[in-house]
């Protein structure tokens, strides 16, 4: 039971280089593995590819095997894939259907296309809105929501397919301090309800710090580092793989390079 | 008719659905702006229908065309929306038509300056020429099917000529910017293109304004249609004139602005689409043995 | 993945949305097939007394339905056209000899008048026709409907994310416009100087629209927009016994005014 992606390379349609090198990763569910690195290393293909929308639906040739639960990704058709893996982008106002007229009807707009019956999209939206913790947006105009509360709208729209893993690709990249937190507490509280494995792709550490469990660090294609998030986001090496260590290890260098002790209650005041 | 079928369906990939909405809102909002903002005696309502037709196919063209009107005319409130438009539908739908074939025949790829393709445009370029003038003669030679009224032949000839001849003009000021300046012969393609595309779109839309709309749509041609009035054209010549000498500037404006467009998104964008391959330069990248080279 | 808990299993209000109010409530099926009758009696019907029967029909209808300010707005937008209609008509009809008066080198003539009148007739009846529908149905209604009778997913996406685009592109063509005129484009003035602002306005606008196409289309599809069969409907527009006698007798009424003029009784 586990997303695994063995020495994939990938290459998109038309492109003369790989995006991907060669890449081996395990996501099990209720793991939660953050991916850095710098610009073109390769952090969106990764998610294209783990999700499976990589070559199905966005073409490109892929080497290797990534596999969901078993099955290889290729054979999947995208709405199976979508029901197996979940995938969010950046832009929440990109990701609304731009059909529907309340909150409650987007996040029901997954299940409808499934053709489930209507008691059982009902469920399931209930569920995904309670799951995310936005019920009381409920009643809200999808067009008419910050940017925060867009994604988490978006993240209920696809739990609403009942994936049992999530990719998120920078979600928090366009957010404000308050959007960022938000998505972060919704993310913690889903793998908490749905036991959801989670892989997500961020530039900003703290977040990871805070909600990750391992941290892959992607450079040009390949894996330089991987490992369990607190020492690897401490990893000296980051600097120069281009990702911006977490603000907490930022301190503790600075503290003691400048030779005051260093203490976890510093690091628990900056929590 | 399973192929028929399956030629449909290609046509419509979610790529392409999605695009959809986007063009038809390209449609209306850029020609709301021109018709309410701009004042300019040009529509400009068609450059998401030629996007779609080149880079989809014929039928999602089509369709883009005739539900931009639709929706332009009927579920968009004015000021925005006016229901003037909506009868023109059927001449959307042959624009997006067209468009399709034209982006089949792959004629909205940039082909820069290479000696073939100059001589080819060339070729073109004089092709384009006479067909236009076989239309034209043709068009203004056609007996009046509405009204009978005093046709005065050899004035109407002579306007008419004028008014043509600032057409051609606009064309090969552009083909000449195209090719001399950018070295961009594809240009000539794509403008031809439109061309024909204008004036197939004057003739189908003559009949429906005056049927209609007496010859009246509220828009600054209007003022061009009554010129042709008063020189004792019938309702339905002054129309045909009006939409001649609009829609074929209008189409050759567009088609070279989509073709522009085309020419400036990433590869990758428009490889995606079904007639995409058509419409990038240069053959289709094979697929070097995979190797484990390093990206540099 | 755990359970889900007791849930709210019912279907919220502000998604059920029954409209009321007479006409209002009817089915919008209906509503387009009235409209469909009404139009094609505003173009059969000779004369002007025609168009003008259906405009009235219309007026009547909206009025009951309360929806005669929104008729009004719009016959207010149109006047323009009117205007033009009737005023290049009465001076430039050609062929026509029964002038009213002689104003210098213009003659208006009464014949001009008579088919201005006609015209407009005819364009008010139409127009006013289809408004009502718009003015009586809800887009999401009228596209529920015509899913319910098979109208498939993506037709019905199509139209519906047109219509909310329309105003999202609108307010960035706005936010263009502004900020191309404080950088001193010219929206009066003489033709080339106009001419030439027309790319810097359309390339942003289209250029931000078609980025956004890969990655909308990557939503739908992550949201299973693919998936074979038929699309779940949340809402059902109401649909009566005298909405359905109302369609007939509209299809009726179609077949008899075709068959009228065809048959040339019409004239």
């Amino acid at each position: 039971m586990a997303i695994e992606l063995s020495t994939v390379r990938y290459r998109y349609a038309g492109a003369s280089v790989l995006a991907l090198q060669s890449i081996d990763l395990r996501l099990e569910p209720g793991q939660v593995v953050g991916v850095v690195g710098a610009n073109e290393a390769g952090k969106s293909t990764l998610c294209l590819v783990a999700s499976g929308f990589a070559p199905r639906v966005v073409g490109g040739r892929l080497e290797g095997s990534a596999q969901i639960d078993g099955v290889e990704t290729t054979a999947l058709r995208p709405h199976e894939l979508a029901q197996r893996c979940g995938l969010l982008f950046q832009n929440a106002a990109t990701q609304l259907s731009t059909t529907t007229a309340s909150v409650f009807e987007e996040v029901s707009f997954g299940p409808c296309n499934l053709g489930l019956p209507v008691p059982e999209v009902v469920e399931r939206a209930w569920w995904a809105l309670r799951a995310v913790g936005i019920e009381e947006l409920a009643a809200r105009d999808p067009a008419r929501l910050s940017g925060g509360e867009g994604q988490l709208v978006a993240l209920a729209s696809v739990l609403a397919l009942r994936p049992r893993y999530l990719i998120l690709d920078e979600p928090t990249s366009e957010l404000d301090p308050a959007g960022t937190r938000l998505v972060a507490d919704a993310l913690v509280r889903v793998v908490a309800e749905t036991g959801a494995g989670i892989l997500i792709v961020e530039h900003k550490t703290d977040v990871l710090e805070r909600i990750a469990d391992r941290v892959v660090v992607l450079e040009r294609g390949a894996v330089a580092l991987a490992g369990e998030a607190a020492p690897t986001l401490a990893d000296p090496r980051l600097a120069e793989l281009g990702v911006e260590p977490p603000a907490r290890v930022r301190l503790e260098r600075g503290v003691r390079a400048s030779g005051v002790p260093w203490s976890d209650r510093l690091a628990e005041a900056v929590r | 008719m399973e192929l028929l079928g399956r030629w449909v369906s290609r046509q419509f990939t979610t790529r392409v659905i999605v695009m959809m909405p986007v063009a038809i809102a390209i449609n209306i909002v850029l020609g709301a702006s021109v018709q309410q903002g701009l004042k300019l005696p040009i529509y400009l309502d068609s450059i998401g229908t030629i996007l779609v037709g080149v880079l989809a196919g014929p039928l999602p063209g089509a369709l883009t065309g005739i539900l931009s009107n639709l929706i332009w005319g009927y579920l968009i409130p004015a000021p925005i929306g006016s229901s003037t438009i909506a009868p023109f539908a059927i001449t959307a739908g042959v624009i997006g038509l067209l468009a399709g074939l034209w982006g089949q025949l792959g004629l909205f790829r940039p082909r820069h300056g290479r000696v073939f393709s100059v001589a080819g445009a060339v070729v073109a370029v004089v092709l384009v020429g006479a067909l236009a003038l076989y239309t034209y003669s043709r068009a203004y030679a056609s007996p009046e099917q509405f009204a009978a009224n005093t046709f005065n032949s050899s004035d109407a000839f002579d306007q008419s000529r004028i008014f043509f001849a600032l057409v051609m003009i606009a064309y090969f000021t552009l083909v000449a910017w195209a090719i001399f300046l950018r070295r961009e012969v594809g240009a000539v393609y794509a403008i031809g293109a439109g061309l024909v595309t204008g004036i197939a779109a004057a003739v189908v839309s003559a009949p429906i304004s005056a049927g209609v709309l007496g010859g009246v749509t509220g828009g600054s041609t209007d003022a061009i249609v009554a010129a042709f009035r008063t020189g004792g054209d019938s309702l339905y010549q002054s129309t045909l004139k009006q939409g001649l000498l609009s829609d074929p500037m209008d189409k050759m404006i567009t088609s070279f602005v989509v073709f522009f467009i085309i020419g400036s998104l990433s590869r990758r964008f428009v490889a995606r689409f079904p007639n995409g391959e058509k419409a990038i330069e240069g053959a289709p990248e094979h697929e070097p043995e995979p190797a484990p080279e390093s990206a540099s | 993945m755990t359970e889900p808990g007791t849930a709210a299993t019912r279907l919220p209000d502000y998604v059920v949305r029954r409209p009321a109010g007479f006409y209002r409530s009817a089915n919008p099926g209906t509503k387009l097939a009235v409209a469909a009758v009404e139009v094609v009696a505003a173009f059969l019907l000779p004369g002007w007394l025609g168009p003008a029967v259906v405009l009235a029909a219309v007026l009547a209808t909206a009025a009951i339905a309360r929806r005669l300010r929104g008729l009004a707005t719009i016959g207010l937008a149109a006047s323009p056209l009117i205007g033009s209609i009737l005023l290049i008509n009465l001076f430039l009809l050609p062929g026509a000899s029964d002038p009213i008066a002689r104003l210098g080198p213009l003659a208006p003539t009464w014949s001009g008048l008579w088919f201005g009148f006609e015209t407009t007739a005819r364009l008010l009846a139409f127009s006013s026709a289809v408004a009502l529908v718009y003015l009586t149905t809800a887009v999401d209604d009228l596209l529920a409907d015509l899913s319910r009778r098979g109208l498939g997913r993506r037709a019905t996406f199509v139209v519906g994310a047109a219509v909310q685009m329309v105003p999202l592109t609108m307010a960035r063509a706005g936010e263009i416009l502004d900020a191309q005129r404080a950088r001193g484009m010219d929206t009066e003035g003489r033709f080339w100087r106009r001419a030439r602002g027309v790319l810097p306005l359309a390339a942003p606008v289209v250029f931000g629209a078609l980025t956004e196409v890969e990655e909308r289309s990557m939503a739908l599809e992550a949201r299973a927009f693919s998936a074979p069969g038929r699309q779940t409907l949340l809402r059902i527009p109401a649909d009566s016994p005298a909405d359905r006698a109302l369609r007939w007798a509209a299809l009726l009424a179609l077949a008899a005014l075709i068959g009228l003029r065809v048959s040339g009784r019409l004239g």
